[in-house]
């Protein structure tokens, strides 16, 4: 394992956009030349070592060995861990907006909370958040069909709004709430929440949202019964009849008014 | 006296307005509601170009003010150019390319506006027309979160409930008009139907009526959100028998619970009606050229709104780079405001940023962002000194008359001073 | 400026891969000049600069288009350069990226394809907007009350004073026909399926709207004919609609030396069978009626796979395709008095079968009619495919083995439904000189374009193929590179591509049609419309027309009228 540290120098107010620090990029780079990748101070071009200090093994290896460990506050920093196939990225603190966009394997592990648009557009790999998520986890780009297709989300905290949006494929848990309209216009993929959602599954055509606390559910869904679930007893609902959806919402209780 | 005069605004950009004017001065607005009129006449205006010197803002000349506020755009590293609608789109094209050359963020008051109306356009597209379509056939009138008689006053009879037109001759007679709204309004009493919902209950509803009009009405339960069944599919059987039915909808949909999602849905449902009858639907714009930015940043650089330009290509995506996503998030480092008044609008934490940074304001009247203001630059008002372009709610684009003289440059001419003094105070990136 | 050495074709001037020197001066094509830039064209290929004679470029409906696409735009996206404004957008670009990318493909002058008279300002906000090109702008006629009034009345000479004020009232170059009398009838949901449906509240016929226009257009001597867009567009079997509109207008004699209509994207309108299980290209049809007619012209209306944005003002088409595709997105947009429109987001695949049929029947229309003078290379832009793609259309045009290669990429029914691969015929440059700059000049009567003759506009194209050395047939991916960035565009007599890239950005000029009436007629037409303003309109009559702020740099065309 080829292990690369990166250290904010400075604490950062205008966002930093660092798609460069990623272990598909940093294989194939000495530390010296890693310290020369371009990064973004808001409109201004930089290299990585102006904003941070690049320390670690000098020994090159594949991406998949390539470990990057994130030392610090990285809540600005956007855009890190994008596209990546193979490898790992730990950070030790908090994680800007748009981390592992497009990621299609790999590990990214946050310690602390992530910003929105986790795991953007995901088709592989797996995401794993000790904090809170913020808005679009696993969502698609504006305008885009699809969302998540594939891939492993995990938040053991709570997440902001629109969990989910437009999921095509892979799975998202969260421990704690899942905010509003979770999984909205899915097209499969597996959403469950251990907390409470707000009208998940909003013109859902396919998938699966389960939500372990308290659900409100749109008048759409049709009531289909009880199931068993992981030794909880769910209410079953299907939709979103509205778009002539096949989509599942369970919920272990209901938010009635 | 000045005949079919544009009214600076209100969305609905009544074109119809007569002025009169005596020895370079208005004295008389004839024809306009009471808001238009006030803007038209006029009001106080900030005298001279201001920079702030030790915390006091103090008179300077206008080549100060453009090369302070060139200086304070150079010096950002994530600047916003925020307002626009209320300015000409002669000068929004001016903004853009400002907005280009120091590589920023631009956006306009949709943002605390209908922001959410076009990411909802953006999901589902927009069954439209324009206003005089209405006029003509609609006998089914549905405003949902919008109070026309307040915010929008001659909308009603100019295009909607009152209009008069080919096959309506007898006006609002001849229609009927539904309310959805969380609290009696001025324009709910005047409705032949007002539903009354609960606030942020607004998705929930438009679900339930589109299960109605798509014909599954029988898994929708006895009550919705606190609101009856039968309420709501007297609602859909009115909207589905209509021969041309309008929804018009303002920030009642646009701001409570759910925001873009609202809208979807909306389209959604008049998409669905669509199947049994004619259908439109528009968001009732707030200011009179919000509708203008739009359509002029499209143009320009693909999107209508929220664009950064930090890294030299336009990049959207509201929620992250809008005027309330990089102010709230402590992105933005320094603003220029612009024929908008975001310290009145914004939310408190978003004003607290404005506070922190360089304030740029551009604008004929003081308002709470002069207080926030560290370089003031007056300039005169489009639509009564300034001749230029503006879009409808609806997109039509009209020209504003010039109907007297100001001592104050133009939006468009300020903006280009500032770009010249940008190009010649250099650029580092 | 002079050009030296290369290989000419200017069809409309009989030249045919002449070597020859091209000479420059103030703007226009020369005998002799002394002085100036000199070129090295050697050996390589000169054509007029292109005349693109329909897309939609610029208005609401397109702009609509990139507001619902944010997607869209997030393609093919380029940082501004000290030249340059940013580019975005592959279907629906942005201003900007429409000049420079027709200029890069060697085109000088495009056409926006439909303008409703009421939003004709905001199609001139955009093209003002557009850098290098000439352009023009068609403004639509056939859903407007005032045309049906003065129809159904037969009142032709009322009908010709609309017109010209109409064009007037949009700064239009021509008159754009679509769907007629259907954009009324989905005022209220409906639309016509035939010639002589009547519309409601208005007692005309397509008929009699399409005759009438044409009289008109005929009665004010436009350059250019009556530009329609069929009944029934994307249906299967609609030949037979195509065919009775090609008849109801062939005794109508021309004003001037062209066609007395011109039917666009005729692939649209080129459907056999009766429901998409038994449709069929019957593009041979069409084909062979154009051979046997000479006051017809069409444009091809091209199908390039992948994304497309279908833009029209054909609204009640729009909301079928909504319908049929389960499209996510719809757009419509009604215009008060004056018809509709409707945007929905495609996706052409090669392994649906439609879209290979579809793709196919472009080809054949081309292919079939003998005449190249009659068929303009198009891909009604963006619903057919982006205009990026015409260098695309080009290869396919010039090579029979491109061609098997693409069908063998295709479903079967483009063997099946089809008989593009029974074509062998490969256009040669002097064809495809006319169909994209000689032909689409003539059919629009400008007088200055599409040619290189003396007093012609020096909008020249200089590729990088040297036409004596290069086989199109095998080299086809050569002449679609070629074509993509070519070696110079020359506009006005100015540089303004070198090697591919935008080098000066001037403005181009927007021409449009003044046509002159009798003081008489144009006083009965106020009477009309002051009426419809009155009670109609929602706006005032004194705000219709586009003013001159909007069109900065005109080039008016004296129509002689009546």
């Amino acid at each position: 394992m080829r292990y690369i540290k990166i250290l904010p120098l400075q604490t950062f107010e205008v966002p930093i956009e660092a798609e460069n620090i990623c272990p598909d990029v940093f294989a194939d780079l000495t530390l010296s030349q890693i310290g020369n990748l371009e990064v973004w101070e808001g409109n201004r071009k930089k290299i990585i070592s102006d904003l941070f200090q690049v320390s670690g093994d000098d020994v090159l290896t594949s991406t998949k060995d390539t470990l990057v460990v994130l030392d610090g506050d990285f809540s600005r920093v956007k855009r890190i861990g994008e596209n990546m196939t193979a490898g790992t990225i730990e950070a030790k603190g908090d994680l800007g907006m748009h981390a592992g966009n497009n990621m299609t394997g790999g590990s990214l592990q946050v310690e602390g909370s992530a910003g929105s648009w986790l795991g953007r557009e995901m088709r592989g790999g797996l995401i794993v958040v000790k904090g809170n998520a913020g808005d679009y986890v696993g969502s698609g780009s504006r305008g885009e069909a699809c969302g998540m297709r594939g891939g492993d989300i995990r938040i053991e905290g709570s997440t902001g709004d629109y969990l989910g949006e437009h999921m095509c494929g892979g799975s998202i848990m969260v421990n704690g709430d899942g905010g509003d309209f979770p999984g909205a216009s899915n097209r499969g993929g597996f959403i469950v929440i251990g907390g409470d959602a707000y009208l998940p599954g909003a013109e859902m055509a396919s998938g699966s949202i389960v939500v372990k606390g308290k659900a409100r559910v749109l008048p759409s869904y049709q009531y289909q019964g009880l199931v068993g679930f992981q030794g909880m007893t769910l209410n079953k609902y299907l939709g979103d009849l509205a778009d002539n959806g096949k989509g599942n919402v369970y919920a272990a209780s209901i938010d009635v008014e | 006296m000045v005949k079919d005069v544009l009214c600076p605004f209100c969305g609905s950009l009544c074109d119809d307005i007569r002025v009169e004017i005596e020895d370079g001065l208005i004295v008389k607005v004839r024809g306009a509601c009471k808001l238009g009129a006030s803007k038209i006449k006029g009001h106080d205006r900030i005298k001279a170009p201001m920079v702030r010197k030790n915390g006091d803002l103090v008179e300077t000349t206008y080549q100060e003010a453009y090369d302070r506020a060139a200086q304070i755009l150079l010096e950002s590293k994530r600047p916003l150019l925020y307002g626009w609608c209320s300015t000409i789109c002669e000068a929004h094209k001016k903004g853009i390319l400002l907005a280009e050359e120091v590589a920023g963020v631009i956006d306009s008051t949709a943002t605390v506006c209908h922001g959410p109306s076009i990411i909802g356009i953006e999901e589902k597209g927009l069954a439209g027309s324009t206003l005089g379509q209405v006029k003509n056939r609609a006998d089914l009138i549905i405003f949902w979160g919008s109070n026309p008689s307040e915010a929008h006053p001659r909308h009603a009879l100019r295009y909607s409930s009152n209009a008069k037109g080919r096959f309506t001759e007898d006006g609002r007679k001849g229609r009927k008009v539904i309310v959805v709204d969380v609290r009696e309004t001025k324009t709910s009493k005047n409705a032949d139907k007002f539903l009354l919902i609960k606030p942020g209950s607004d998705y929930e509803i438009i679900s339930a009526l589109r299960m109605m009009v798509n014909g599954k009405g029988d898994v929708v339960p006895d009550t919705v959100a606190g609101v009856a069944k039968s309420a709501l599919e007297e609602v859909a059987e009115m909207a589905k028998s209509a021969k041309f039915g309008a929804l018009f909808f303002g920030l009642g949909l646009t701001h409570s619970r759910g925001r873009y999602k609202n809208i979807d849905n909306a389209l959604s449902l008049v998409r669905d009606l669509n199947v049994h009858t004619k259908f439109m639907v528009m968001p009732m714009r707030g200011h009179y050229n919000v509708t203008g930015f739009g359509q002029v940043c499209a143009w320009e650089t693909g999107y209508p709104m929220s664009v950064d330009f930090s890294r030299g290509a336009p990049y959207f995506n509201p929620g992250e780079t809008a005027a309330c996503d990089v102010l709230g998030n402590k992105e933005a480092d320094a603003l220029m405001a612009i024929a908008a008044d975001p310290a009145s609008n914004f939310p408190w934490k978003v004003v607290e940023r404005m506070a922190e940074i360089p304030v740029i304001q551009i604008d004929p009247f003081e308002n709470p962002t002069t207080l926030l203001a560290d370089v003031v630059i007056p300039s005169a008002v489009a639509g009564v000194e300034v001749e230029g372009t503006a879009y409808r709610m609806d997109g039509l684009s009209l020209r504003m008359k010039k109907l007297v003289d100001s001592t104050s440059p133009s939006d468009q001419e300020i903006v280009s001073n500032i770009i010249e003094s940008v190009r010649w105070l250099g650029h580092d990136n | 400026m002079i050009i030296k050495g290369g290989i000419v074709y200017d069809p409309a001037n009989d030249i045919l891969g002449e070597e020859m020197d091209l000479c420059i001066e103030n703007g226009k094509i020369v005998e002799d000049t002394k002085e100036g830039e000199v070129i090295d064209a050697r050996g390589l290929l000169i054509m007029p600069g292109g005349v693109d004679g329909h897309a939609h470029i610029a208005g609401a409906k397109v702009n609509n288009g990139r507001i619902m696409r944010p997607e869209d735009s997030r393609q093919y996206v380029e940082p501004r350069t000290k030249l340059l404004r940013p580019c975005t957008g592959y279907t629906v670009p942005n201003c900007y990226a429409i000049g420079y990318r027709y200029a890069r493909m060697g085109y000088t002058m495009a056409f926006e394809a439909a303008t409703p008279i009421l939003e004709a300002r905001h199609t001139h906000e955009e093209l003002e907007e557009i850098p290098i090109v000439d352009k023009g702008a068609l403004t639509l006629f056939g859903d407007n009350w005032e045309v049906f009034d003065c129809v159904r009345e037969g009142d032709m000479d009322k009908l010709a004073a609309f017109v010209s004020w109409g064009l007037r009232a949009s700064r239009g170059y021509g008159v754009k026909v679509v769907n007629p009398g259907g954009g009324e009838c989905w005022g209220y949901g409906g639309n016509v399926s035939a010639l002589d449906d009547t519309v409601p509240n208005f007692d005309v016929t397509p008929r009699e709207i399409i005759r009438g226009l044409t009289t008109a257009n005929e009665m004010l001597k436009l350059p250019h004919s009556i530009h329609l867009h069929t009944n029934n567009l994307g249906k299967p079997g609609n030949y037979a609609t195509t065919l009775e509109t090609l008849e109801a207008v062939k005794d109508i004699i021309p004003s001037r030396d062209r066609q007395v209509v011109h039917i666009t994207h005729m692939q649209f309108s080129a459907y056999g069978g009766t429901g998409w299980p038994d449709f069929k290209s019957e593009a041979p049809a069409i084909a062979d009626y154009f051979n046997k007619h000479d006051h017809a012209t069409m444009d091809m209306g091209q199908l390039i796979f992948g994304s497309a944005t279908t833009m029209t003002a054909d609204a009640p088409l729009e909301y079928n395709n909504a319908r049929l595709l389960h499209a996510a997105q719809w757009s419509n947009h009604d215009v008060e008095l004056e018809g509709s429109s409707g945007v929905v987001p495609l996706l052409y695949l090669r392994q649906s079968p439609v879209n290979a049929v579809q793709w196919a029947i472009g080809l054949e229309l081309a292919l079939l009619t003998e005449s190249p003078w009659k068929v303009v290379m198009t891909t009604d832009h963006p619903n057919g495919g982006p205009f990026v793609n015409y260098p695309e259309v080009i290869a396919l045009l010039m090579s029979a083995p491109k061609r098997d290669e693409e069908m063998a990429t295709l479903h079967p029914w483009v063997s099946s439904r089809a008989i593009l691969a029974t074509v062998d015929r490969e256009m040669d440059w002097g064809e495809v000189a006319v169909m994209t700059r000689a032909g689409p000049a003539k059919i629009l009567g400008l007088e200055n374009k599409g040619h290189l003759g003396s007093g012609a506009d020096a909008d020249v194209t200089i590729i990088g193929v040297k036409p004596h050395e290069i086989d199109p047939s095998k080299d086809h991916h050569k002449i679609k590179e070629a074509f993509s960035r070519v070696k110079y565009t020359i506009k006005d007599g100015q540089v303004v591509v070198r090697d591919g890239e935008v080098v000066a950005v001037p403005q181009g000029r927007t021409y449009w049609v003044d046509a002159s009436v009798p003081l008489k007629q144009a006083e009965r037409l106020q009477v009309d419309l002051a009426e419809k303003f009155a009670k109609y309109y929602s706006i005032q009559q004194s705000n219709y027309m586009v003013q001159d702020a909007y069109v900065t740099n005109p080039e008016v065309i004296e129509a002689e009228g009546f």
